[in-house]
This record gives structure tokens, sequence and C-alpha cells, in this order.
């Protein structure tokens, strides 16, 4: 990097900001508050490349800071600090604030500073890019009608219920291509066969756990946009769905139409705007996968993935 | 015949003497030489049947009166007895549970007791049973349905003990968690600080290296000149590094706040210790004011910048209770009243106050409220008003137990839109929990 990076850290325990500070001094441009508000002008007024912000905080919680930098300054990578997961916390983080991670406490100083180094290359990278290709910025509350369908871009929806995929045929209409998998074997056939740019998958099929091939899909695809949708609720898999997997966004069950088309349109935008400018596709970097739940869907994923990667379908690899 | 069948299956007709009834044309005299017989000696009354119906009875206390009365017996000796008879006797019927004709009679039995009662089934008479054997059968009765009585009340309160036993294990869990989340942050800076100051170290060491190497350079018998020179700027320059940068003030600072983290950690876990009191007497000793703020440092995590909490605590006497039940019972209504407050300017107003014989707790929140047909049963077991999986309703019904057991009472009033206050009285002078008390605490 060529200048120091512009890092911002909020918290309203001042020790925990002092105690960061002194962490990242050497190497960055600091500004610390204990007041989000303050975090948010300052981030108005200037370019800053990674906000670190605590999730309890009186006044405005983290994801709610989040939210709203994202809106002022979609280049700033955005990190969670939380030292108790709430799950409403988390998915409001993701779904409007889209965070970049989520950090535990008590963190590990070498990793903390190593994310918050690799957050920082990422945002460099996109404020030095043309400005049209900052992803669009779209939030739950956008209406319209939903975009111009692209017949080359596939859906791929991942799911036991046939009602999920109906509904989302209804919402995209009958010239988007919308594929359906009952299972993670039949996912990887058509993730073969078939352009795909955005999955819509449920996190169990078949009583196959799912998280760990979306995590892997998304190290190898960075384009390919995932929308979890499931009434399964655990921060921990939450969690690491976004560290690992950069999920773009978390739906509840049961399906609420509007919200899903809304999303279905943002993740398809976002899908396009990833494919148009490879750079970009680095806001998605994933951790790696540290513990392999199940290694029989490991071995199974990356066979799959070897099997694409020798075979160069155009599906997914044609961008240089 | 079914009938029979029937009969022998009955209670009553356990206690059944197939006595031969009376005709109604018997004379008054011959009725007297009846109750000599030997067949009839048990009997106080012998029934009158007409056509298997029974019209009447009479008894050996009727006669007397008759045989004892001045000419009596030359008077109505030879009239029939139905002109004496009693036209309403005492009838059970074959078929009535005991308890049915025990009822019946002893409602309608005169005293003194001088009659026996009739068994009929539809009217048609069937034969006598004492009052006497229908007392004992019933003694019996109670006697067995008291053991089985006892037997559920022991399953009931063996379940309800389990019950207690899983809300106390959520309530542990919810504070478990919240003390967690307090105790994350000032581990969280601690961790850290002790990384960066273990960095520091090592740039000390190496600091410190670079000045005892300059040392020996000087001290030597011929010193280098050159080699002085240079170790000179190389340790001045590493010396500058830090001075320059603050590091050791930044450090010191540092280490003040590990040390401020380490007693704040300290502090939740004294805490969770004197909440739970796990390894102290059941009964003590304690000052409630002491209870509030120990249970507030707990429910810090539910009430975290949401709440405001107003303190007029007065100086009250010490009560005898056991503290980790009164914990539990403040640790509810705090985390109740903050759970109903769903706006932001949140505020709960915790009272001490005591007179005579009783120190008050009042806890009022200015939430949501309770509707008035809920007010009455919110200390029943398993009532609530919260969705499906966030409250088993009972903490305030075990609130409610812990409190009578320790010979106190639990208030309550609500305004529906204004808030709730509750009112915890526990007496000044010691009242041995009871028997309750134990179960709860088991």
């Amino acid at each position: 990097m060529p200048i120091k990076p512009d890092l911002v850290l909020v918290d309203d325990e001042e020790r925990i900001l002092r105690s960061l500070a002194m962490l990242f001094r050497p190497h960055y441009n600091l500004y610390t508050t204990t007041d989000a508000h303050d975090a948010l002008q300052y981030v108005r007024d200037h370019r800053v490349h990674v906000i670190v912000s605590d999730q309890r905080m009186p006044v405005m919680r983290g994801a709610d800071l989040l939210r709203e930098v994202r809106i002022a300054s979609p280049n700033t990578m955005r990190l969670l600090l939380t030292g108790y997961s709430e799950l409403e916390a988390i998915v409001a983080s993701v779904n409007e604030g889209e965070v970049f991670r989520f950090i535990n406490k008590p963190w590990d100083a070498a990793e903390l500073k190593q994310t918050v180094n690799q957050a920082a290359e990422i945002s460099f990278d996109l404020f030095s890019s043309q400005p049209s290709v900052t992803p669009p910025v779209t939030t739950f509350t956008e209406t319209g009608s939903f975009i111009a369908p692209q017949p080359e871009e596939g859906i791929l929806v991942i799911d036991d219920d046939a009602e999920v995929v109906k509904a989302v045929r209804e919402i995209v209409g009958p010239s988007q291509a919308v594929h359906w998998a009952s299972s993670l074997d039949q996912a990887f056939s058509i993730l073969a066969e078939n352009n795909i740019g955005v999955v819509i998958s449920e996190l169990f099929v078949k009583r196959e756990p799912i998280a760990l091939a979306l995590k892997m899909l998304k190290a190898e695809h960075p384009e390919v946009v995932s929308i979890v949708m499931t009434p399964f609720q655990d921060t921990t898999v939450l969690i690491g769905l976004i560290n690992q997997g950069q999920v773009f966004r978390f739906l509840p069950k049961p399906i609420r139409r509007g919200p899903l088309g809304m999303n279905i349109a943002s993740a398809l935008r976002h899908h396009r705007a990833l494919k148009s400018a490879p750079k970009l596709r680095t806001i998605h970097a994933v951790e790696p996968v540290r513990q392999i739940e199940d290694n029989n869907v490991a071995t199974r994923v990356m066979g799959f993935l070897s099997r694409l990667r020798n075979r160069n379908l155009g599906s997914f690899g044609a961008t240089p | 015949m079914s009938n029979a069948a029937h009969i022998t299956g009955s209670e009553i007709a356990a206690l059944l003497t197939r006595a031969a009834p009376l005709n109604p044309q018997t004379s008054i005299n011959d009725v007297g030489e009846l109750f000599l017989q030997k067949e009839y000696a048990g009997l106080l009354s012998l029934p009158v049947v007409q056509g298997g119906m029974v019209i009447g009875s009479i008894s050996r206390y009727q006669m007397i009166e008759i045989f004892m009365s001045r000419f009596g017996r030359e008077l109505y000796g030879n009239r029939p007895i139905t002109q004496i008879m009693n036209t309403q006797p005492l009838q059970v019927g074959i078929n009535q549970p005991l308890e049915v004709a025990a009822q019946h009679v002893a409602a309608n039995i005169r005293t003194p007791i001088s009659e026996d009662f009739i068994v009929t089934d539809n009217g048609r008479y069937i034969g006598v049973g004492l009052v006497l054997d229908l007392l004992r059968a019933l003694e019996q009765r109670v006697a067995a349905s008291t053991a089985s009585i006892a037997e559920a009340y022991q399953q009931l309160k063996a379940s309800q003990a389990q019950l207690v036993q899983s809300e106390k294990m959520a309530s542990l869990g919810q504070m478990v968690a919240g003390v967690a989340h307090e105790i994350n942050t000032p581990l969280g800076y601690v961790r850290n600080n002790v990384e960066i100051t273990q960095a520091v170290f090592e740039q000390l060491r190496s600091v410190l290296t670079d000045h005892e190497h300059l040392l020996d350079l000087m001290a030597a018998e011929e010193p280098d000149e050159a080699a002085i020179h240079a170790q000179l700027l190389k340790a001045s320059a590493a010396s500058a590094d830090l001075r320059d940068g603050n590091t050791l003030d930044d450090t010191g600072a540092l280490l003040k706040d590990t040390l401020f983290g380490t007693d704040q950690i300290k502090e939740l876990v004294v805490n969770l210790r004197n909440f739970s009191r796990l390894d102290q007497a059941h009964v003590a000793e304690i000052n409630l004011n002491e209870s509030l703020e120990q249970t507030l440092v707990i429910a810090k995590n539910v009430l975290k910048n949401r709440v405001e909490i107003i303190r007029r605590l007065t100086d009250i006497p010490t009560v005898s209770c056991s503290p980790s039940q009164i914990n539990q019972v403040f640790l509810n209504l705090i985390s109740n009243g903050a759970q109903a407050i769903e706006h932001d300017a949140g505020r709960l107003l915790l009272k001490t106050e005591s007179d005579e014989t009783h120190v008050h707790v009042s806890i009022q929140d200015n939430g949501k409220g309770i509707a008035q047909e809920h007010l009455e049963k919110i200390f029943d077991p398993f009532f609530t008003t919260k969705p499906i999986g966030q409250g088993t309703g009972l903490g305030l019904s075990i609130s409610y137990q812990i409190v009578q057991a320790h010979g106190g009472q639990i208030r309550v009033a609500s305004i529906p839109g204004k808030g709730s206050r509750f009112v915890v009285s526990l007496p000044i002078a010691a009242v041995q929990p009871q028997a309750q008390a134990q179960a709860i605490a088991a």
C-alpha cells in the first residue's frame, strides 16, 4: 500500500479503543471515537478505508452504523466487533450493512491485524477503480420493477421444498432461467452445465449441510452471489457463512415474496457488477475454512470444483 | 338374573342384610314380638313392604314409645303397623356410590339414630343396612383415597420440582450468557494489551541488549572507538524510537487498563458467586439493598443502554432469607420489568423501605403494563403472555412461592400503557422457611 490507510475504530468502551489504537497506530491513520454519529460524520467527510465498530453501543447499534456507512461510503470495508452473538444484529448487519467480517471478542491480535490489512487493501483497490464500478447500493426499502432478465444468468435454487422454486419462478418471470436442485449432487451438475449468477439456498437439503459447499463455491467463484433462505437460526453458522462464505443475504423462512423479489434483483445486479469488474470480486475475499465440518461433503465439493476447473467450462471461469 | 349380578357388584350390596320385610297388615303387637327375634336382633328398624315396594319403616324406638306409654299396648296393639310407621324411611339405591349414599343418609337421618337404611332398586325392596357399617366403609374408602391423593401429591411435587429446576436452568443459562458477554469486553482489551505489551517487551529487551553491548565496548581494555561510535548510534536510535513513539507511556496506560479490566472481570465473577451463593448457607442474614445491587450486575445484559435505573434505597434492617432464592426473585422481577419496556425512555425504579415488621422492595417499570384480566393470573404456573419459546410461565409463579415460603408477600399493581409495580415484602423477624422453600431449593 502506497500510503497509510485510514482506519476508524468505534466502541463505547474507551479501553477497547486505546488497546486497538496501539495495535494499529504504526501502520494506519487512525480515528477513534466512542460516538457512532461522530464516526458516521467522519466517514462522510473523509476517505476511510476500513471501519471497525462494536455492535452494542448506546444511541446506535453497530449494525445500524455500518448500514449508514455503506450508504455513505460503499468502498469503506465494514467490520463488526461482537461480544455476544445476537442473531437479529447479525442478520441486519449482513443484509443491510454487507459486512466484510465479524470479529468476536476476545480477538486474536495477529489475526485481527491480518483481517484489517486485507480489508484495507481491498478498499484501496475499490477507491482506485473507476467510480462507475462501485457496487450499487441496494437496500430493503428499494422499490420499483424487477430488473431486466438476462437469460444467460441462471438462478439456482437449492431446496427440498418445491414451493420455494415455484415462488422464485413466479417472481423472476419466464425469461430468467431458474434451476432447481433438491440435493447437493444435483446442485453440482447444474452448476457444471449452466451459467449461474445467483444461488438461493437452504442450509440443509435432504438432511445434508450445504453451508460448506456455499463457502467453497464462493472461495472459488466470488462472482456467484448467494442468498441463504432458511428457518434455521444459529449465530455461529451465520457468522461462519459471512466470514468464510460472504453470503449476500440471509432471509428467514417462511418466504416473504416482497423482500425475496427485491433481494433477488439486488443479487442479480450485484452479480453483474462483479462480472463486469473482476477487481470488485476482492470485496468478497473469504477466510479459509478453518475446520471442515463434514469431510464427505468437503471431498465431494473439492472434486466437483476441480472437475470444473479441468473441463474449463465457460460457466464460471470465462472472465480472466 | 343380570340384576342380581349387578347387585352383588355394588358397594352398597356389601353392607346388605337381607332381612324379611314386614307385611303392612302386621299388627303392632306382632311387630313387637318380631323385634325380639334373633333374626332381627342387630336391626334398629324394620322395613314395611307392599307388593315388593317399600312403603315405610318402623323403629324399635317408636315401638318403645308406644309400649312404654300408658295402655299403649292395649290401645294400639291390634292396629296394623301402617298406622304408626314412618312413611319416609331412609332409602338408598343399590347402585348408588358409597359417597352419595353416605351423604344422603347423613343429611336425612334423625337423631338420636334410631333407624337403619333401606336398600332399594328403583323403589323395590332389597334389604337393609346399618348406618354404622356405611360410615365404616366410608372411612375405609377415605383412608384409601387419602393414600392415593398423597401419592399423587408426591408425584406432583416431584414433577413441579423438575419444572422449577428447568426454569432455574433456563434463567441460569440466560444469566451466564449475559455475564459471558460482560466479561468479553474487558477480556478483549486485556488480551490485546498483553499481546501488545509482549511486543514492547521484546523491543525493550533488544534496546537493553544494545546498551549492554555499548557498555561492554566501552569497558574493554583497548576500546575500539569506531565500534563504540557505531553502537552508540544504534542504541540511541533504538531508544529514540521508543521515546518518540511514546511507546512506554502508551504501554503504561495499557497496563493500567489491563489491571482495570481484570478487576472488572473479578467483580463480575464475585457478583456471579454472590448471586448464586452456592458456597454459602441456605439461610443468611442479608441486606436486600445489596441483593438488589448484585442482581443489577447480573441483569446488566438485559438492561444495558436500554433502561435507566433509578435507586431509592433507604437504610433497611437485614432479613433472614435464602440469598440465592431472593436474588432469583429480584432477577425475575427486574428482567420482566425490562422486557415490558418497548420504548426508548425506559426507567426502572427500585425502592426499598421498612416498617416495624417488614422490609419492602418495590420494582417499578414504565413498560406496557399488564391487562386487568391477566393481573390475577400472573402468579399462576404456566401463565405467560410472552411468545412461545420465550417464557415458561413459571418465573413469577416460582417467585411467588419463594416469597411465600419466606413468610413474605408479593403484590402487583399495573396500569396498561403506563407500567407495573411489584412489591416484595419480607418479614424482619426470622421465619423458618417451610418445607416448600426446601423443595424449591432442592
